[in-house]
C-alpha cells in the first residue's frame, strides 16, 4: 500500500464523523473544523525482506476559532475515547483501512490548543496514530 | 562483500519462507568443552573440542492469517522440522550469503503474547539435531 493510500484510507475513517472533514493532504486554506492528515516518521525494516514497516502518522484536528465558547467542548467530543465525535474511534473502525495494512492504533492525543492559521487563531489537538504494514 | 546491516536475510521452515514475519534471526553453533588437563599440564587447564551442538533462535511478528508464521507453528510443536538461513541478506546461497540448514525439534511456541498497545510478537529458540550444513552454492 502506498503512503498517499494510507493517508485516503485514514481520511475516509475520520470522515464517518458527522460534520467534520478530513484531508488526504495538507490543504492551502483549511476550513474548521477539518482532520489534516500529516506523515510524521516511517521505521523501516521491523522485518526481513521488507516484511513490516511502521508508518506515525499525526492527525490535526482543527475544531475551529478559539474565541467561540462551543469549540472546546468540540475537542472534547473528539478526544472521547467513544461515542459518534471520537477521533479515535472512526480511525480505528476499520484497522486495515480496507485491508491494504496489517493493523493500525491511535496511541495518544495531545490537545496542542491554540494554533494560527491566516491571522485567526484555533482550537486544534493532535492524534498520533501508528500504522503497521 | 563487506559489512553489512541485516535488513533481508531469508529463513524458512520446512520450506516455507517466513522471512517477513521475522524481525530476529540467530543460529548459534558450540562445541563441548572436554577436560584433558593431567599432571603434565603444568598448572593449566587442557581442554579439546567435543561434541557438536547448536540452536537457532527467531523473534517473529504474530500472525494467524491462513499459512501466516503464526498457524504455520501451531501443529508443529513436538516435531522435527528443518529450518534455512541464508546470512548476508540473500536469499539464495552464494559465497558471501552462505546457507545454513538445520533440523530442529520444535519444542515451543507461544501463540499469545504481548502488552496492551505492542506489537504482537513470540520468540522461539530451537535445539538442533544433528549436523547443521553449510552451502555457498
Amino acid at each position: 500500500m502506498t503512503i498517499y493510500a494510507m493517508r485516503q484510507g485514514l481520511a475516509t475513517n475520520i470522515a464517518t464523523i458527522s460534520g467534520l472533514r478530513a484531508s488526504a493532504e495538507i490543504p492551502d486554506n483549511p476550513s474548521p473544523p477539518i482532520a489534516i492528515i500529516n506523515l510524521d516518521t516511517i521505521d523501516y525494516n521491523l522485518a526481513f525482506n521488507q516484511g513490516l514497516t511502521q508508518y506515525n502518522f499525526v492527525v490535526t484536528v482543527i475544531v475551529g476559532r478559539a474565541a467561540e465558547r462551543t469549540m472546546q467542548r468540540k475537542l472534547d467530543a473528539y478526544s472521547e475515547i467513544s461515542g459518534s465525535q471520537s477521533v479515535k474511534l472512526a480511525i480505528e473502525s476499520d484497522r486495515t483501512l480496507g485491508g491494504e495494512v496489517q493493523d493500525l492504533r491511535v496511541e495518544r492525543s495531545n490537545v496542542v490548543g491554540s494554533i494560527t492559521i491566516n491571522d485567526q487563531i484555533y482550537l486544534a489537538a493532535e492524534f498520533t496514530v501508528t500504522v503497521y504494514a | 562483500m563487506a559489512k553489512y546491516v541485516v535488513t533481508a536475510n531469508t529463513v524458512t521452515l520446512n520450506s516455507q519462507d517466513i522471512s517477513s514475519s521475522c524481525a530476529r534471526a540467530e543460529l548459534v553453533i558450540n562445541a563441548a568443552e572436554v577436560d584433558v588437563t593431567d599432571f603434565g599440564s603444568a598448572g593449566w587447564t587442557e581442554v579439546i573440542g567435543g561434541l557438536k551442538s547448536g540452536t537457532v533462535s527467531f523473534d517473529f511478528h504474530s500472525d494467524f492469517g491462513s499459512g501466516a508464521v503464526s498457524a504455520l507453528f501451531q501443529d508443529l510443536v513436538g516435531t522435527i522440522g528443518t529450518v534455512t538461513l541464508i546470512a548476508g541478506n540473500g536469499t539464495a546461497p552464494s559465497a558471501t550469503s552462505p546457507r545454513y540448514t538445520a533440523t530442529v525439534m520444535v519444542n515451543s511456541f507461544t501463540p499469545v503474547g504481548g502488552a496492551v498497545g505492542d506489537l504482537s510478537t513470540f520468540s522461539v529458540s530451537f535445539p538442533t539435531t544433528g549436523a547443521v550444513s553449510y552451502a555457498t552454492a
